[in-house]
């Protein structure tokens, strides 16, 4: 034995096999009762320390972990740690932090708050037994406290990862807490530390200083460098070495700074890898180089460390145990109780209230960073650090199989396939698209205004293409060009104009087409828009409405599509659909509560019952359209009266919406001086597989050439 | 025509990537960089000749595209140094195309070629039709442009659809560019399987879309299929970019005219 441990290097490379492979082996056994790989880890140091291998061999570990070794194993484990917070500031994208809402800022904060308040009244009342001599009553109770609201955000990334939660609400929220509450944890902590390691009050003041100008400096100086370097030395091949060496150099800088400051160097390796820039493949270079050497190779000697520096022995009274578990159950309380009563706050239900509490109270690995610290700082004696550790183990143990009841694979795998759909009858639809073919000047501000009330503010998904189709020069016959209305070149300016009036854009799109029709209906498939919007007007011989261009349109289109009779529409405002219960009319009553949520206009939905007719799934249609701003007037059609109802109701409308069907739309146009919206549904072949866009179209996109 | 980018066209298309083909014709791949990027002149024919076989490509288009003279008749001129002679006449008389065809059909009579080389790949006039000759269009992103074409091409590939055809052609673009410079593009989607149809775009507006040389985009020539010499299409339509023939076809009112001009210019190259 003497002989393979004969030097410090000897002895320092056994420990390491030895450690990494009790930790590999103990890993096996964790996966196999589907547990995070810290708890193996954790184990593993604890039965190489003093309370296993200690009490059962005492000369091998005597032989393996003489105190003259720890020394070199600690500076080994520390310099693990700073790698290891380095690739936690890593994994923390801070920038999902944005826009997450109330949710998760009320329950990250109260699941710090409570954990703290319980974790220093804990402190009052163990105080005098376990806390060592010449602390400060109030280092002691700050400590307690931040020890207990620690979350351990890389193994809850971890188990959200495997269980394929991350997608879930309930993940979603849990992991921006969790980050949250580490950021904030690990504040408080460096905080603690300052004001441990002040010997007074004026001291502990400037180290806060220095904490915040150090801070600030990374934020305002470092990062902006970070961030031009790494657009510089990410390419095609990777990372050059020179970025990489000059990152970690920066890194232990950073740490080298924060432990002179008296914050501890972890800190400042967190915060180095928070500010990495995400883009360009830059922090998740970085952290496939680093991971495997950290996590195999580093980490375990911290637990290993932190195994040996447990004395399981130490708890040798049953008030030891009784406090132990009372930690435990406080620890529980805090973290568990906090997160679930706020999430129930918030409104979530109890199933992902209760999961998203066991997955806070997951202390894991961070919990025994923090424990560390203490007992290097000397605020915790080594009674409550065991105390605390097994607190750790016990918190992070449960979380696996809880979950598992409270939230079993099944029910996650339904949540999964049926993502919740958004409310449509308070919000609009997300998105959408009109295609609008103009073919001469007068056309363009009218629809220009329908599509204004339709989209209302344009958002990313509402799509508004504008489309002039022109004869081909050869093929204008003396008939067309007889005719008064000649076809505009530029029709498609004053709609443009009218558009950035409403403040939409609108892609243009003109060229020579011979079949005006068959064209409009493949651009409306190729844009995959949910309504081509086409002009009308009445020429002095009639020809029928819904005639010519229309009428193939109408005909081929696989999208709904919509004819405006435009008799100077000015702002929509108010708006009258006749209804009567073909599929055409619920279009147009779907269109127009569009325009009600989006400008806020006044629909008036006209129901004309017939007698004797009975329908109660358009009850049931108009049940569902029922909103606000929508008004259902009924009337009753007793014998063939429908029109003159529609043209009565129509006065001091400023638009009508009429489906296409059984309505003769030719007719009440005659009769009513207002403008038109003929809708004409179609049935799309297989509504449920609507392509989505590809979120990347502007990129092959340049802006036009003025 | 900006000879570096079309041959970044014709490699990435290739799917080979700037190291191994430097490696393939032994260059190194900043020098072969620089060629792409249009700070190096093209190749010499030798080492054309050499991109053109790991291309898989006939080595005539290549050097034909980088306005080299041909090894073939540069060791002819050595062999025959009176055949110079006869060059030197036919550039004295600066002879235009027209009459150049004149001479070629009293070769072709006179002494008829021993073997027919010509590659069998079809012309790109053969691939366009008047209906996929969409003239004057006018748009302000290249994706509608692509969008535009994707629907009559869409006409003329049973079983495709316009949407799926776009959604090709865009990724392809996203991935890297098809300007060749002179104002055309070259979007293209190529598949083995499906019959190479072409369409054929001018733009009423000019697009200020990144191009190898910077002149905006006037004509785009959409190809989709490709059948066994895809990359020999690419390069075929590469020869359209000049100056004289954009701004012709760029002028043309119906696409007949459009189609005619094509075909004559493409005759010219034999």
């Amino acid at each position: 034995m003497a002989f393979l441990l004969h030097s410090p290097l000897c002895l320092l490379i056994a420990q390491l096999v030895i450690i990494i492979t009790t930790a590999r082996v103990l890993g096996v056994v964790a996966r196999k009762i589907h547990q995070p790989l810290v708890i193996a880890e954790v184990v593993a140091g604890i039965l190489l320390g003093p309370s296993l291998l200690g009490l059962v061999a005492p000369d091998v570990k005597a032989a393996l972990f003489p105190a003259a070794s720890l020394g070199i194993l600690g500076m080994l484990s520390q310099v693990g740690l700073i790698l290891f917070m380095f690739l936690v500031g890593l994994e923390m994208d801070l920038g999902m932090l944005r826009g997450r809402g109330r949710a998760s800022v009320l329950i990250s904060h109260t699941s710090i708050i409570v954990p703290f308040s319980l974790g220093a009244v804990l402190a009052l009342y163990i105080y005098p037994t376990l806390m060592p001599q010449g602390v400060a009553f109030s280092s002691f109770t700050l400590f307690m406290g931040a020890a207990m609201s620690i979350t351990a955000f890389p193994v809850l990334a971890r188990i959200l990862t495997e269980r394929r939660l991350l997608r879930t609400k309930v993940g979603a929220v849990t992991i921006t807490c969790a980050a949250v509450d580490d950021v904030t944890a690990w504040c408080i902590l460096a905080f603690v530390v300052s004001i441990v390691r002040a010997t007074a009050l004026t001291e502990a003041v400037v180290t806060t200083i220095l904490a915040v100008g150090y801070t600030l400096a990374m934020l305002l100086l470092v990062r902006p460098f970070l961030a031009r370097m790494a657009a510089r030395g990410t390419g095609r091949e990777g990372l050059t070495q020179n970025v990489v060496a000059v990152t970690f150099v920066l890194l232990f800088l950073s740490a080298w700074a924060t432990e002179l400051i008296g914050i501890h160097a972890l800190f400042g390796a967190f915060l180095m890898g928070a500010i990495i820039p995400r883009e360009g493949g830059f922090a998740r270079i970085l952290a496939e180089k680093l991971e495997d050497i950290v996590v195999i190779v580093l980490l375990p000697t911290f637990f290993a460390l932190s195994g040996l520096r447990t004395q399981i022995g130490l708890l040798n009274t049953p008030e030891a145990w009784i406090q132990c578990l009372l930690i435990v159950l406080v620890a529980c309380l805090g973290k568990f109780g906090g997160s679930y009563v706020a999430a129930r706050w918030t409104g979530l239900g109890w199933r992902e209230s209760a999961a998203l509490g066991i997955l806070m109270n997951t202390r894991g690995l961070m919990e025994l960073i923090v424990l560390n610290i203490g007992l290097e700082l000397g605020v915790i004696s080594p009674t409550l650090f065991t105390m605390m550790v097994l607190m750790a183990l016990v918190t992070t143990f449960m979380t696996t199989p809880i979950l598992q009841v409270v939230y079993p694979p099944e029910l996650l795998a339904r949540e999964l396939a049926e993502p919740p759909q958004p409310d449509t009858r308070v919000t609009l639809p997300e998105g959408f698209s009109v295609l609008m073919c103009v073919a001469f000047d007068r056309s363009g501000p009218g629809m220009a205004q329908v599509a204004g009330a339709l989209i209302g503010k344009q958002t990313a998904s509402d799509r508004l293409y504008g489309l002039q189709l022109h004869r081909p020069a050869e093929r204008t016959s003396t008939l067309l060009e007889e005719e008064d209305n000649a076809e505009s070149p530029g029709a498609l300016e004053p709609l443009l104009a009218r558009s950035r009036d409403h403040g939409l854009s609108v892609r243009p799109m003109s060229f020579v087409s011979g079949e005006p029709a068959r064209d409009i209906c493949s651009v409306a498939e190729v844009k995959d828009v949910d309504l081509i919007l086409l002009g009308w007007h009445k020429t002095l011989f009639g020809q029928a409405f819904l005639g010519g261009t229309v009428h193939d349109v109408i005909k081929d289109a696989r999208a709904d599509v919509a004819v405006l009779v435009s008799r100077d529409l000015g702002a929509v405002r108010r708006v009258l659909v006749p209804f009567c219960g073909s599929p055409h009319d619920e279009v147009a009553v779907r269109i127009a509560r569009r325009m009600a949520f989006a400008v806020g206009a006044e629909v008036t939905v006209l129901r004309i019952r017939f007698r004797n007719a009975d329908a109660p799934h358009i009850d049931a249609f108009l049940k569902d359209m029922a909103a606000d701003r929508v008004t259902i007037v009924e009337a009753i059609d007793d014998g063939n009266k429908a029109v003159d109802l529609v043209v009565k109701a129509a006065e001091g409308q400023d638009l009508v919406v009429l489906g296409s069907a059984p309505l003769s739309p030719d007719q009440i146009m005659t009769l009513c001086p207002n403008s038109f919206l003929v809708v004409h549904h179609r049935e799309r072949p297989e509504p449920a597989q609507r392509r989505p866009r590809p979120l990347t179209e502007p990129q092959t996109d340049a802006v036009a050439h003025a | 025509m900006h000879f570096g980018a079309t041959l970044r066209l014709l490699r990435v298309d290739a799917g080979v990537s700037l190291r191994a083909l430097a490696q393939k014709i032994g260059v190194s791949s900043a020098y072969l960089s620089r060629v792409e990027n249009g700070h190096d002149q093209a190749p010499t024919p030798d080492r054309l000749m050499a991109i053109a076989r790991a291309l898989d490509l006939p080595p005539t288009l290549l050097i034909d595209l980088a306005q080299r003279v041909s090894p073939f008749v540069a060791r002819y001129l050595e062999d025959v140094p009176s055949a110079s002679y006869l060059f030197l006449e036919i550039a004295r008389r600066k002879l235009n195309a027209a009459q150049l065809a004149r001479v070629h059909a009293f070769l072709a009579a006179e002494f008829p070629a021993r073997s027919a080389s010509r590659s069998d790949a079809p012309r790109l006039h053969e691939l366009l039709a008047p209906e996929r000759v969409l003239l004057k269009l006018s748009c302000s992103y290249l994706g509608d442009a692509i969008d535009v074409a994707a629907v009559r091409l869409a006409n003329a590939a049973p079983g495709l659809n316009a949407a799926a055809i776009a959604g090709e052609i865009r990724e392809r673009e996203r991935e890297s560019p098809t300007g060749i410079g002179h104002g055309v593009a070259v979007p293209h989607a190529l598949a083995a399987h499906i019959r190479p149809v072409a369409a054929l775009v001018t733009l009423a507006r000019p697009l200020q879309v990144a191009t190898p040389d910077d002149l905006p985009l006037q004509m785009l020539l959409v190809i989709v299929g490709g059948g066994q010499a895809p990359l020999e299409l690419l390069a075929r339509a590469a020869r359209l970019a000049t100056p004289d023939t954009v701004a012709q076809l760029c002028q043309a009112t119906t696409p007949d005219a459009a189609l005619a001009h094509v075909r004559h210019v493409e005759s010219e190259f034999g």
